[in-house]
């Protein structure tokens, strides 16, 4: 499945924040988007997702295996993984709570051992976080169970803003696991400033 | 596929709801406080005897009222302040969502009735002549009062008056109901026969499937922009 970008524009009133651009992601590739702080990385990403309209322009997935060839960002519902600074998990629900919500309301329910398997291929400690609440995690812990919270439904394309953020060392390997794994099932659309994560882009947008 | 993310999201609403009690602490407190003052102020004795059936009608009906106005907009308004929103816009098919949040809120209507409405009516000494028909109307009017507050809470979460814009929006269109509602509590209290406020009932009833048939053709323009 490929993600295609065409002309796409995104303006706040007579603000511009990006465009127009085009590109579009491959199977097995990693796109990478780099700009300054401010420079509409996030909006970008936000209206990759579908979460943002874009002002001029599209977005669609295309694949073969379509009964139309293409769908909107929109009803891709499950195609697309999203993990972002503004993305909050429920800080009432534990981690594989949550995770276990998400995959039921996408259709593709997972028993707690599968959620808590998840958790730990973040590098957190399931057992440990068995009860305690999102709210009660450090900002890192919770930005891996973000991650996890990204690839639950093995998506097609995967959308990492900021990913390692507020993340250890340990952490940063884990994005690097992610993207690699991703690599094999789909592609991966990377906004970032860190120069590390960048690299592992194989076409980059700047803004 | 709706009908289990709509359960999923009213199990995660009546979840979290369970761990902070938020919504159902503000209905409560909002409710047993405007109980205890039209119970002080007005009480079982103040009023001539062929004014209590429409005076205590309408004073259940404003307790109910605003108790709902208090507590329900926190459907959609929690998710949007928390970031939660945008999770599940990409994760759940709208018409889930709006189903799920409308359980939810009919969840906590239903608690905060089943404890305002005896109260209301062994503090003020209101008779009910035809309970069926006042628990009908008390049914169909939960429903009106829910389906419009999810969908109202929908539309204002991402603006930033929430508070007024919620009760403005949500003022005039429960109106209707809310006329039809008294007017049924009215006739239940005086008349035993349930055959005399079926009006009333098939207003609510008709107002319930307009309220929520629109919903669910307007939430996903309202959920998604």
């Amino acid at each position: 499945m490929r993600l295609v970008a065409e002309k796409l524009c995104r303006s706040f009133g007579p603000r511009k924040i990006f465009g127009p651009l085009s590109f579009a992601t491959s199977p097995g590739r990693v796109l990478g988007i780099a700009g300054a702080n401010g420079s509409g990385k996030t909006t970008l990403v936000r209206t990759l997702v579908g979460l943002i309209r874009p002002s001029s322009g599209s977005v669609w997935l295309e694949d073969e295996s379509l009964p139309a060839g293409r769908i909107t960002v929109r009803d891709a519902n499950g195609s697309i993984g999203w993990c972002a600074p503004d993305l909050a998990l429920y800080a009432e629900l534990t981690p594989a709570e949550n995770l276990e919500f998400f995959a039921r309301v996408a259709g593709r329910p997972i028993p707690r051992e599968e959620a808590e398997r998840r958790i730990a291929e973040v590098g957190l400690d399931p057992k440990r976080l068995r009860t305690i609440r999102t709210r009660f995690l450090s900002t890192g812990q919770r930005q891996r169970v973000k991650l996890a919270y990204a690839v639950l439904g093995s998506p097609a394309v995967l959308f990492l803003d900021e990913p390692g953020s507020n993340l250890d060392e340990a952490g940063h390997r884990a994005v690097e696991e992610i993207v690699a794994a991703q690599r094999a099932r789909g592609s991966v659309v990377l906004a970032t400033n860190d120069p590390v994560e960048l690299a592992l882009a194989d076409e980059r947008v700047d803004l | 596929m709706i009908l289990r993310a709509a359960a999923a999201v009213f199990v995660k609403d009546l979840r979290t709801e369970w761990r902070t009690r938020v919504a159902l602490n503000a209905l409560l407190l909002f409710a047993f406080s405007v109980l205890i003052l039209v119970g002080y102020a007005v009480g079982p004795t103040r009023l001539a005897l062929e004014d209590r059936p429409i005076v205590n009608s309408v004073l259940l009906w404003i307790v109910l009222f605003f108790s709902a106005m208090t507590g329900l907009s926190r459907a959609f308004v929690n998710e949007e302040e928390t970031g939660t929103a945008s999770a599940l816009r990409l994760s759940a098919p709208p018409a889930a969502v709006f189903l799920g949040k409308l359980l939810g809120n009919l969840a906590l209507l239903g608690v905060v009735m089943a404890l305002v409405v005896p109260l209301f009516l062994a503090l003020m000494s209101f008779g009910i002549a035809a309970p069926g028909l006042f628990l009908a109307i008390l049914a169909f009017g939960a429903i009106g009062l829910a389906s419009a507050s999810t969908f109202i809470a929908a539309i204002v979460a991402k603006t930033a008056a929430k508070g007024a814009l919620f009760a403005v929006l949500a003022t005039p269109l429960l109106l209707p109901p809310l006329v039809a509602a008294v007017t049924g509590t009215r006739i239940a209290a005086t008349e035993p026969e349930l055959a005399a406020g079926l009006d009333a009932v098939r207003l609510l009833f008709a107002f319930d499937g307009i309220m929520i048939t629109a919903s669910f053709l307007l939430f996903d323009a309202v959920w998604r922009e």
